[in-house]
Order: C-alpha cells, then structure tokens, then sequence
C-alpha cells in the first residue's frame, strides 16, 4: 500500500513539523512530571495493593486498569488511582488507615489479568504489619491498649499479646492493615503505631 | 486547506431516504453500550450487585469476561507469561473483529458514540450540516500509531494505552464519580479527543488510536463489508460526505480495513448503492 503523501492533505514537511512541535512540548511538562516522579511507585507505607498482587515491578504492566477490583470492593478499600501518579494512573490501592482490606477476596476473584493471583486469605501478603515500640501505649506501659489484638482476624497468629504487649509473627500477618486502621494512636507525621510496610511488593520478577 | 467533506449540501428530503434503518440500529446499540458501563458501577455501589462489572477495558457479565484485546496483548507483552483466563477473555472480541472488522469502534465505542452526539450538538448550534476535515493525514499513520504504542509499551514495561486509552477514561470516570464521587484530570483526554473532532471528524479515532488499528488489522479479511454498486451509483458524492473517517465508499474504501461498519454512507445514499453485508465466500 505505501505512504501516499500525495492523497494526503497534510504533506510530509507539516508531518514533521507537527510531530516535532508535539515531542518538544513535552519538555514544557511540570517538572514533577517528567522526572522520576511519573514512573514511581505508589506503594510505601500503608498504601498498599490488594490481595495477591504481583510485585510492584510489572504490575503497571501487568494490569489494564479495568476497575473491576474497585467496583467489586464491598468496603470501598481499593481506590484507583489519578493521573497524579503517572503511569500508575488507574492501578488500584489500599489506603491501609483509611479503610483497610477485610480480605474477602472478591477483588482476586475477578481479576482478568492475573494481576491480582488467585490466593487464599491465608497467603495474601499485602505487607507486614510493623509496630513502633516508640508510639505504642503498651510498650511505653502507658495505658493498657490491645486494639490491634482485638481487631486482628488471624488473632493469636498474627498478632499475639506477650506480657500483655502485642507482638506481630511474620509468617501469619497478612497486612491486611485492620489493625493500623484500629489503632487509635496517631503520630504527627500520619504514622499509626503499627503500619503496613509493603516488603513484599519488591520482590524481583522471575523472568 | 478544506478538505473532501467540506462544501457539503445538506442532505435534503429525508422522505426518500432508503437506508437500511441502520442509523436508528446503531443509535439504540450505543445508547445501550454507554447505559451498560453507566448502570454497572451504579449497580455496584448502591445495591452491590456484581453481576456485571467494569467498562470496555474488561467487561464481565456473570461468567462470561471480555478483555480488550490491545489492553491484553499489552499485558501480555509486558509480563512475558500467558494468563489462560486473559486469553479466553480476549477470544470473543478478536473473533468479532475478525468477522465484523471495526464494528466495536463504529457500533460500541463510548468515544465515537460522544463524538456522534457531539457531531450533532454542533449540528445544530453551528447549523452546520457536515463538518470541515481540516487537518488531512495520511491514514496508513494508524498502523504507525499501533506500532509505536506497542514497541513503547515493551520497551518501558508500562502499557501506554491502557492508562490514557479514551474508551477506558469514560468507563473509568464514570466509575470515579459514582464511587468517589469526583473526577480526575486525565478525563481531559476524552474532551481533548472529543474537540479534535472540531478540526477534523474522529480525528484521534482515524489516525491515533491503537486499538482501533489493532481490531482494523485483525479484521483485515472480515465478512461484514460496505457493498458498492457502480451501475447505479449517480456519483453524488453524498457517501464521501457522510463518512466520519473521511473515506470514500465508491471508490471501494467500504471493503478497506480503515472501515468501521457504521453505515452512515449506506444510510445517505439515495440509489442505494451502498449497502452493509454478509460476504459470502463462495
């Protein structure tokens, strides 16, 4: 078939014009934009993916951005994301104090993709809940507090009362974030006394 | 510089028109199609029913999922596994465009069914009857666009389209003020797409959009096609002017990949000449 200039109305010289024009206005982009900002990861403490979902590494290639995960959420967790995080625009994300994951599952479910994986409550590993000795009433033997305890839904496995003193066991916390949504102590910086860091979402991809 | 669809008359005397009512078809298609992802997160949120979920990025209906084929390819690509269910979710749409070309553009698309209802908005504000194309391009630059996005896609592991796909923005805004309650700036891509339709008709759906050279391409050898019939062809030129891609059904452009089966220049031709079809192989 080939390039047939000659039908066109646009000739090869305005082509050019008009893509270069369009390339160079990119360099007139916020600088935020076009620095590391628009290829960053979202996920850091307490923003967290929902269940299942493969590492941080490929899933903004990985998911289409469908929103079924988003509209399947009974709670509302899993909100998706704007066009402020650039190509991450549209992936999903669990704000962990705000409305944590109740792992039910349904997101996993209908995930087209296999962004999200097939697991079970017990494999989800969103994070791992991490507590700050520093801020948490028990540990400073201010008040006796075991709202963490309480709320946790692997209580005694994820989260344990030792010396009255809740402890977080790797192997069974889930990340699920209901016990940083609970915690009722609120540093200046937003932190709760225990937070949901995301250490599994770094995990290298096995080509 | 005015382009072919330019110095149109208006279409006169509706009465004599000998269409195939495929105008009034594709209308309620549309309607239907926008009112599914309109009534879908709507379900969702207010009466948590999940029976149908999502937009035109990934459909599901009960069991049976629909994935865009360029949004999956592209996550194909970039993960470098093959997902099953991915796959199957991708089968009825490319099976589609393999028999029925473009028609997701022409029949289902959001983009194009806001375009056509913003075609008609300037119609009547404008009191114009066709639109200028003033900005003409080559149209081969649509494989060009799917071409680059794909080897962009690959190369900086992040789909391109699938974050700024128009179709996609709809669904995804639609769900946004349901659920949220808000909007996000990347909507603007939509009313970016929307007012390059001033410039030219269906300017992005034309030239830039990969998916639609995506399901063009796959449909290559499709069955549905605009017929042509030279004999009683009274060279009016009605058809060129109705074309929303800007092509030229008597010179055979029906039967091309660029084609999305719309039916508008079957709906203007008063010998009916053109006619949408079967192409039964013998």
């Amino acid at each position: 078939m080939g390039w047939n200039w000659t039908r066109a109305k646009v000739k090869r010289r305005d082509f050019l014009q008009i893509t270069v024009g369009l390339s160079t206005g990119l360099f007139l982009l916020p600088a935020p934009v076009r620095a590391g900002k628009f290829f960053a990861s979202p996920v850091a403490r307490n923003r967290l993916r929902p269940p299942g979902a493969v590492p941080e590494e490929i899933f903004a290639g990985k998911c289409i951005r469908c929103g079924r995960c988003v509209e399947v959420c009974p709670y509302k967790s899993i909100v998706p994301l704007d066009i402020g995080n650039g190509v991450y625009a549209g992936t999903p994300l669990v704000y962990a104090e705000t409305v944590p994951c109740y792992l039910c599952m349904k997101c996993v479910a209908v995930c087209p993709t296999g962004t999200l994986r097939k697991i079970s409550q017990q494999e989800t590993r969103m994070g791992l809940a991490v507590l700050n000795r520093q801020l948490c009433h028990n540990w400073q033997d201010q008040i006796l507090c075991r709202t963490c305890y309480d709320v946790c839904p692997f209580k005694n496995q994820a989260i344990s009362l030792e010396e009255l003193r809740p402890v977080v066991h790797e192997e069974a916390c889930t990340g699920c974030g209901i016990c940083t949504h609970a915690c009722p102590l609120t540093a200046e910086n937003g932190d709760k006394a225990i937070n949901i860091e995301p250490l599994y979402a770094g995990a290298r991809v096995q080509w | 510089m005015p382009g072919p669809g330019c110095s149109g008359d208006p279409v006169s005397d509706r009465g004599e028109r000998r269409g195939q009512g495929l105008r009034l078809l594709r209308l309620l298609v549309q309607s239907g199609a926008l009112g599914l992802i309109v009534a879908a997160p709507l379900l969702n949120f207010y009466l948590h029913i999940d029976f149908i979920q999502g937009w035109y990025q990934s459909l599901s209906i009960g069991k049976l999922w629909f994935v865009s084929p360029l949004e999956g390819l592209e996550s194909l690509l970039v993960a470098k596994v093959i997902y099953f269910p991915l796959l199957i979710g991708m089968f009825i749409p490319v099976l589609l465009a393999y028999f029925l070309g473009r028609v997701f553009c022409g029949w289902i698309c959001p983009v194009n069914f806001l375009s056509d209802l913003s075609d008609r908005l300037v119609n009547v504000v404008a009191g114009k009857k066709k639109h200028c194309d003033l900005l003409v391009f080559p149209r081969q630059i649509f494989w060009f666009a799917l071409i680059v996005e794909l080897i962009f896609t690959m190369v900086l592991g992040t789909p391109l389209f699938v974050f700024l796909s128009p179709p996609g923005l709809i669904g995804r805004e639609i769900m946004r003020v349901v659920f949220f309650h808000t909007l996000a700036w990347e909507g603007l891509v939509v009313a970016a797409v929307l007012l390059a339709n001033l410039v030219t008709r269906r300017m992005f759906c034309r030239y830039f959009c990969p998916l639609g050279a995506l399901l063009a391409f796959l449909g290559g050898r499709r069955r549905l096609k605009v017929f042509f019939d030279p004999d009683s062809c009274t060279r009016c030129g009605q058809c060129r002017r109705a074309c929303p891609l800007g092509l030229d059904p008597a010179a055979g452009d029906g039967r091309s990949p660029y084609c999305w089966n719309c039916g508008e220049c079957v709906e203007s031709c008063k010998p009916a000449s053109l006619r949408l079809g079967w192409d039964k192989r013998q």
